[in-house]
């Protein structure tokens, strides 16, 4: 509690300043204006970071094939630094000074979980690029729409992933209890796993922050039999330790997790020792992807400066584009319109698949991708859909 | 593995954890006992230790070379934040030190934000420090940072307390957190032994900080907070200004968080942090000046 308090007042100042740092660049006249707050500092900020590249990357080419609807559109950005204060702060700015008409954001469920109230109440759209709750929209409310597949969807990929191509029937299962999106994708893990016939010989916990995972890594390691892999609910931060002090330890087993590993933080941290590790997320960007996701790869690479860091840089891309087709065929910059619209889109093309919603299902479906690593790279091990999947 | 390897690795485990909460406990008992003032600015004071490292060796400097200069940033960091922040409010009543360390905080922190951004980076360690050993034919393992920590705690504790019971700058620093008007009454420089506390302190939280990162892999300007809340638990169990009560905190502390997850089932062991702040407060209930302070009450 006290270290949520001490950097929200952090974040309160810094966010106040940035506030009007980018208000003068926002009175632009006759430009549709987009919300889009980020986590550019912070512990969200190598999801966040590469997510809004290819946001802003979207925006130009949209602007550069003559906007929506005549009009230019223009993304206006926050640094929200992963802190639900400063997030809270950054929702009412945008709501009642810029007067956006939808708004993008996030890589993480908490996140959304902080702007959800208001932008529900303000009546504005929302699409998270990255956040994978599939319960958000039904805990924050209609105006709250998912880019990216939900968590149940992914952990299903994980868990069948794990029975079928590394043969684990037991597995040791590692949660960080402190974050939303890591508990869920842990229940969701271990619904799908047992349904698969699958069976978890022991659970541990810890909490994001962590640097020493000894205790729990011994407590593994003393297991009689070993388990056949391990699944580790982690954030990005911690992944590259796990991995480092449980090779170290000596245990080589695989380790399956979430798009939380999705950061360069699982190469630079892990080392060698992310070697047998195994990651599901939205898109395979890497050596020989697709025609589709090599063309992003280039666009991306030529107006960020390097290559994208993960798949959120795609998410960051589609969303944009999502956002800006809905507000075409909404006709108007009128934000119930495009949130109708929004719930309408139908077979929209995007960098990390198709998305369709559903009617009433604000979480489209989407295929997923596993990723490995092997001598110190990231190769696409898996691309699949879920034969079984909890319910959200 | 046999059970008794089992319980070897555990206590292996706490013992290195203990350790470095010791260290960084120690280094706040310090400040603490010379001029009761709780130095929150301790934790930043290790990242100053930590980032010197890995920008030194980002840029070519070797390991141990960069190590030496990371500490003794964090030394000149600590002497700077004695005089220009700390010295002018020393007579200040103490909710105003108290929130002028906070400040202080708040400030390095920040600056280092701005400058740094708060993305963690890597922080590069040697190959032969990151080798692991194993004993009991692979059931017990540590790495050599392990080890390094336990001995460096080890050694710079003894050296510690041969500097404040065999010097006589150390003996003044005594006598200065013992009654500070008496110690200046005798002809004692108090404005010296002040600078030299904090420069002491300042260093051994240099050398936890970049022992932190060690273990951490990586550096990041808020990296501070969590190690200065669990000094200061560990002082606290301890006998908050006592070092000897420090030292035996941390290890009690990194004992605790071990054990709890080592020995309890794990539907117990997810409440590892609201265990550990309930033994807390009751420590405080039963004996309200720490372990080694049976009879003191502490003031903040």
């Amino acid at each position: 509690m006290i270290k949520l308090t001490r950097r929200g007042t952090i974040g309160l100042g810094l966010g106040a300043f940035f506030a009007l740092a980018s208000a003068s660049t926002a009175l632009a006249a006759d430009t549709i204006k987009i919300g889009y707050p980020a986590n550019l500092t912070g512990i969200q900020a190598s999801l966040d970071g590469p997510m809004l590249n290819g946001a802003k990357l979207a925006a130009s080419e949209i602007n550069a094939a003559g906007g929506v609807l005549g009009q230019q559109i223009e993304l206006v950005i926050y640094d929200s630094k992963s802190d639900s204060t400063t997030i809270s702060t950054v929702a009412s700015q945008l709501i009642d000074s810029d007067k956006v008409v939808g708004i993008i954001g996030f890589a993480d469920s908490d996140s959304v979980l902080a702007i959800g109230p208001q932008v529900q109440k303000a009546q504005i759209p929302f699409i998270t690029p990255g956040a994978t709750s599939p319960k958000l929209p039904s805990q924050l409310g209609n105006e709250i729409f998912l880019a990216a597949f939900g968590d149940n969807v992914q952990a299903a990929v994980g868990a069948e992933f794990a029975l079928n191509k590394l043969n684990g029937k037991t597995a040791y299962l590692l949660t960080d209890i402190g974050t939303e999106y890591t508990t869920l994708l842990s229940d969701y893990f271990v619904t799908a796993y047992e349904h698969g016939g699958g069976k978890i010989l022991e659970r541990d916990t810890y909490k994001i922050g962590d640097k020493t995972f000894t205790a729990q890594i011994a407590k593994l390691k003393a297991l009689s039999p070993q388990p056949d892999f391990v699944y580790a609910s982690s954030n990005a931060e911690e992944i590259g330790l796990i991995l480092k002090q449980m090779r170290q330890a000596g245990i080589n087993l695989p380790v399956v997790g979430g798009d939380g590993y999705d950061t360069p933080l699982l190469i630079q941290v892990g080392g060698d020792a992310a070697k047998d590790t195994y990651f599901t997320t939205h898109a395979y960007i890497g050596e020989g992807a697709t025609p589709k996701v090599q063309a992003f790869i280039d666009a991306y690479t030529k107006s960020a400066g390097n290559a994208p860091e993960n798949a959120f840089a795609a998410l960051g891309y589609d969303s944009v584009k999502l956002m800006a087709d809905a507000i075409k065929r909404a006709g108007a910059p009128d934000p119930a319109k495009i949130r109708d619209a929004l719930a309408a889109t139908s077979g929209l093309d995007g960098v990390t698949g198709t998305i369709t919603y559903r009617p009433g299902i604000s979480v489209p479906d989407k295929s997923v991708s596993v990723i490995g690593v092997k001598d110190g790279k990231l190769v696409l091990a898996s691309e699949a859909a879920p034969t079984f999947v909890a319910e959200p | 593995m046999t059970q008794l390897d089992y319980i070897l690795q555990q206590i292996v485990n706490a013992v290195s954890l203990g350790s470095l909460y010791a260290l960084v406990a120690v280094g706040l008992s310090i400040v603490f006992g010379v001029l009761k003032l709780t130095n929150f600015a301790h934790g930043d004071v290790m990242m100053v230790g930590a980032f010197g490292v890995a920008l030194l060796v980002g840029i070519g400097v070797p390991f141990p070379v960069a190590v030496i200069c990371g500490i003794a940033a964090a030394a000149v960091a600590g002497f700077l934040i004695e005089r220009i922040a700390y010295r002018p409010i020393r007579d200040a009543p103490d909710v105003a030190r108290l929130l002028t360390s906070l400040a202080v905080t708040y400030i390095i922190e920040n600056v280092g934000i701005l400058v740094f951004t708060s993305s963690p980076r890597n922080f590069p360690l040697p190959d032969i420090l990151n080798t692991s050993w194993e004993m009991s034919n692979g059931a017990i393992t540590f790495t050599s940072i392990n080890l390094l920590t336990i001995a460096l705690t080890f050694v710079s504790l003894l050296l510690l307390g041969w500097f404040i019971t065999r010097t006589t700058t150390g003996l003044g620093m005594r006598a200065a957190a013992e009654d500070m008007s008496a110690a200046h009454l005798v002809g004692l420089n108090v404005n010296r032994l002040i600078i030299v506390a904090f420069i002491v302190a300042s260093a051994y939280a240099g050398l936890a900080g970049i022992l932190w990162a060690a273990q951490a892999g990586v550096v990041q300007p808020q990296m501070g907070f969590t190690p200065l809340l669990k000094a200061f638990v560990a002082a606290i169990i301890g006998g908050f200004g006592s070092i000897a009560g420090a030292l035996v905190g941390g290890y009690i502390l990194g004992a605790l968080e071990i054990f709890i997850v080592a020995f309890l089932p794990s539907s117990v062991s997810s409440y590892r942090d609201a265990i550990v702040f309930a033994v807390l407060i009751a420590f405080l209930l039963v004996r309200p000046g720490g372990l080694l302070q049976p009879n003191r009450e502490i003031k903040l």
